[in-house]
């Protein structure tokens, strides 16, 4: 296949294209899901092509190709140049990209135990375990876990001259308890819900997670959630358990800074953004405890890269410092619109050899306070506590936003007290970043992964992480669905 | 796009190395290969400019193998040469002899015709140049100081199921769809068309349909959240359509008491006006004939007015019921099980939009929803957006734009009481699927915040 993408790379260029870069990817994944006792599925897949993208008098073009043959690479390299005339008829200003110094190298996320050498048998029973220890809890009606192992090799050739190979390897593991009675039906997951625990890394991460020695006080937890009251309505002190602030920081920060969406790229489909390009340095998203950042290189992260889809390398970038913008999520393409200085910060992904690279997260984090959670709750003294997501919606700009968790629990002089069912939060979104008051420091910090985020048309779905420590936030709009 | 369609012969010659597992292994009870090409090609405009226009064709071969005991493993290939086929077969029976036992498997689809739906050759043979030009056709239709964003998609899906239980099932399908989105400096405004046709598709029309709106949402108002009458057109609709449909009438939901219709089927928990369909060869809709299982898909009437009529079933749920299979099944491994995708709510005579606005004492009209997500699934609460294109409506007239707001709002509540549906009717693309629904006016939906924006 390299040799094919040096084709492809040739062809384009000969055909006129200006700048090319071609991606040969090659990603295998393999999911294995149990429900109680039974096998809910085994699949395998395996996927591999060629993606070619050029530019043509300042209109992209691409096209891509399962077929790894000579003539049908040559054809599809030949096809990306012609899409991308045919897309100059109808421009009005021609792309400018940020340069970037090519790269050659080649990189590789680090793991122990390889996921793909664990045999079925052993990532089974792992499972079954859990679904057992699970199911020994009185009234628990279903059990479900899951394993999930994705590794993604790479080759990145630019006419700048980049040649950059990368392979990232991912997994995912996690334990679903539900309890059904009549009309109510109650989930509680471990260690989070969605696939549960993601990142970069291999089989032993997925083992650390014990989830047979953990389900069990899950299960218990589903079950009592049935007989749950409601969380009243009503203005509260929340406490947000880091997995749900994970998703938080995702909606209501990371999608509202991607440059391309401020820049309505987006807009017919996921939507824009409530921020412009000028309120960098100037607006406050945030009291002064917040600090944001995109953070590529983090350890295990399920967003963590050496170089992005364009061949600019990984790094280490504030977003929001001391609760004030900082800056955005950008890509070559856009970075020229603040500024003829400004260069991409690494963020272009796409989810296939068939896709384009998109402006994604990767790795934005909510930087740690001070303390312990005890010490939060504690401080606190009165309120709500609410961890694990269940659903979430916000508008097109990302101001108005609506979640609902897994549980919530009482905050009664400093310590947690009863268990409420079908919590819910909304909010806008500055207000909501102003109205922070205390964030957990960094023994309470971690680092969840989001393997479902949506984005571009054909819809791509990337693999991104959050890190966070549970944070406190006053007068927030509580409820109960 | 891309090396043209694969064509039956071609799909059957990827399919025979798999299939031929059957027969050299003893431990092999059944095989099904599903071939798919899709091949297509989007170009995305956004600042009224083509920013993004990709043309793409992929050919996936997944092999199902079932070993003795009902045990199955899945694995599935992209490129499809008879090499890499033969060697997917081997690993999924690898796969299966690890498995457990499922003694309630419910074995593969037998042979069964199906219908055939013409593929269109235009919507097929759509060129780069195609699609630019109807960009252009719509934005020509743009007032100056609006931006204009969206997306013109055209391709082809080629989908084969072979199963060694005799199935064996081929079938083209062409599908088109434009979507836009005029933002302006105070308001948006939104179209969308789509079907197995280009021809279905007016780009000129759709422009002029989104700057309609565009215009007459300048400077909304914010209006106080709570209970209001509504008029819902199409798009929005098809979102409560299609969330009820995902819910509520998969079999394997409903099975394991995790849907409203596990204890309510048969229930008249619908107002009378209401008929959803699931008809995947419904001219109004894009659907194949036959599911990822190979059974051929069936008319399931899955809300008789206003009655939970039924729920459709793959052959696992469907053998679970002892009524078979509908022809609704998922691509294997499925841990969902099947899903209605092609719900289509039947019309009424309420005539136009306007005629149900004119019918309106006070309310609002929605043009569609954005974001919206399950806040409760036995209640089927949903919560999301309204956007571009949500205005105050006053004695039967469209008065003025409103802000965007929240809605929170159960499906079955919001259904059980309907006053008018709409002679005409819309396709709109949600979740997974498209569905073709009328406008609606009902007495009562609530909203739960406000925006700041149109």
């Amino acid at each position: 296949m390299d040799e094919l993408a040096r084709l492809a790379l040739d062809e384009a260029v000969s055909a006129g294209a200006g700048y090319t870069d071609v991606r040969a990817v090659r990603e295998e994944t393999e999911s294995v899901a149990v429900q109680d006792q039974r096998l809910d599925g085994v699949e395998r897949r395996s996927t591999r092509g060629i993606g070619i993208r050029v530019l043509v008098d300042g209109s992209w073009g691409f096209a891509a190709t399962a077929r790894l043959t000579r003539p049908a690479v040559l054809n599809a390299a030949r096809r990306a140049v012609e899409v991308a005339r045919a897309s100059a008829t109808v421009q009005r200003s021609p792309v400018r990209l940020a340069p970037v110094a090519p790269v050659r190298d080649t990189y590789a996320t680090p793991f122990a135990v390889d996921p793909f050498g664990v045999g079925l048998d052993d990532k089974l029973a792992l499972l079954f375990a859990a679904t057992a220890a699970a199911k020994q809890v009185r009234g628990l009606t279903l059990a479900r876990a899951s394993t999930d192992a994705w590794r993604t090799t790479k080759r990145f050739l630019s006419s700048d001259g980049a040649d950059i190979s990368q392979t990232i390897v991912q997994v995912a593991g996690g334990v679903e308890c539900t309890a059904v009675d009549g009309s109510e039906v109650q989930t509680r997951s471990f260690p989070n819900s969605f696939r549960g625990y993601c990142g970069t890394g291999g089989w032993e991460d997925v083992t650390a997670l014990d989830l047979a020695a953990r389900a069990p006080g899950y299960a218990e937890e589903a079950v009592a959630l049935l007989s749950a009251p409601h969380l009243p309505a009503g203005p509260q002190t929340l406490v947000l358990a880091g997995d749900q602030l994970a998703l938080q920081v995702h909606e209501s920060v990371g999608h509202p800074t991607e440059l391309d969406r401020i820049l309505g790229y987006e807009a017919a489909y996921a939507g824009t953004s409530f921020l412009t390009p000028d309120d960098a340095g100037r607006l406050r998203y945030g009291s002064p405890l917040v600090n944001l950042t995109l953070d590529t290189t983090t350890p295990r992260a399920l967003g963590t890269y050496a170089y992005d889809d364009e061949g600019v390398p990984a790094g280490r970038h504030p977003l929001v410092v001391d609760g004030l913008l900082a800056g955005f999520l950008t890509s070559r393409e856009t970075a020229p619109t603040l500024g003829s200085e400004a260069r991409s910060n690494g963020t272009m992904r796409a989810d296939s050899w068939e896709s384009i690279p998109l402006i994604r997260m990767t790795n934005i984090h909510l930087e740690p306070g001070e303390g312990t959670l005890e010490e939060l709750l504690s401080d606190t003294g009165e309120g709500v506590f609410l961890t694990t997501n269940r659903s979430w919606s916000i508008d097109d700009k990302r101001v108005n936003f609506a979640f609902g968790c897994e549980v919530a629990y009482e905050i009664r002089n400093g310590r947690l007290g009863r268990r409420y069912r079908n919590p819910t939060y909304s909010g806008r979104t500055t207000e909501f970043w102003g109205s922070c008051d205390a964030i957990a420091g960094p023994a309470a910090w971690q680092v969840y992964g989001t393997p479902n985020c949506g984005k571009g048309q054909p819809p791509q779905t990337a693999r991104v992480a959050h890190g966070a420590a549970p944070a406190r936030f006053r007068d927030v709009q509580v409820g109960s669905a | 796009m891309g090396d043209g369609p694969l064509g039956a012969d071609a799909m059957a010659r990827l399919a025979e190395p798999a299939l031929a597992l059957r027969g050299r292994d003893g431990e092999v009870e059944g095989v099904e290969v599903v071939v798919r090409r899709a091949a297509q090609g989007v170009a995305r405009f956004a600042n009224s400019q083509l920013i993004q226009h990709v043309d793409t064709e992929t050919v996936d071969v997944s092999i199902r193998v079932v070993a003795r005991g009902g045990r199955v493993g899945v694995v599935g290939v992209t490129g499809g040469e008879p090499g890499e086929v033969a060697a997917a077969a081997a690993d999924a029976l690898a796969v299966a002899r690890l498995a457990p036992e499922d003694l309630e498997f419910p074995g593969l689809a037998p042979a069964a015709p199906v219908r055939t739906i013409p593929a269109d050759p235009r919507t097929l043979a759509a060129s780069p140049a195609d699609r630019a030009a109807a960009v252009a056709a719509l934005l020509a239709e743009v007032p100056a100081d609006v931006d204009a964003a969206g997306a013109y998609e055209t391709g082809g899906l080629e989908l084969g199921v072979f199963t060694s239980a005799g199935q064996a099932v081929t079938s083209l399908l062409s599908h088109a769809a434009l979507t836009t989105v005029l933002s302006g400096p105070s308001s948006s405004g939104y179209a969308e068309a789509g079907g197995r046709s280009v021809a279905e598709i007016d780009p000129a029309a759709l422009g002029r349909r989104a700057r309609g709106k565009v215009l007459a949402g300048v400077d909304p108002v914010e209006v106080d959240p709570g209970t209001w009458a509504v008029v819902l057109e199409p798009p929005a609709t098809g979102t409560l359509v299609q969330f009820l449909a995902y819910l509520g009438f998969s079999g394997r939901a409903q099975q394991e008491g995790r849907a409203f219709t596990s204890e309510r089927l048969g229930e008249a928990a619908l107002d009378p006006a209401i008929t959803i369909v699931d008809d995947a060869l419904d001219a109004g809709t894009v659907g194949l004939p036959f599911d990822a299982e190979g059974t051929p898909k069936q008319r399931v009437e899955l809300v008789r007015d206003g009655v939970l009529h039924a729920v459709v079933h793959d052959r696992a749920t469907g053998a679970h019921a002892g009524t078979g299979s509908t022809g609704h099944g998922l691509p294997a491994p499925n841990t969902w099980g099947p899903m209605a995708v092609n719900p289509l709510l039947r019309a009424g005579d309420g005539g136009s939009v306007d005629d149900l606005v004119a019918g309106c004492e006070r309310g609002l009209l929605v043009t569609r929803f954005h974001y919206t997500n399950v806040v409760e699934p036995i209640e089927t609460v949903l919560t999301g957006m309204t956007r571009d294109g949500t205005f105050l409506v006053e004695d039967g007239r469209v008065t003025r734009a409103v802000r965007n707001l929240r809605f929170t709002q159960s499906v079955l509540g919001a259904l059980a009481a309907v006053e008018s549906l709409s002679t005409e009717t819309g396709y709109a693309s949600e979740l997974f699927s498209g569905s073709r629904s009328p406008a609606l006016r009902l007495p009562a939906f609530t909203f739960s915040s406000t925006t700041t924006f149109g």
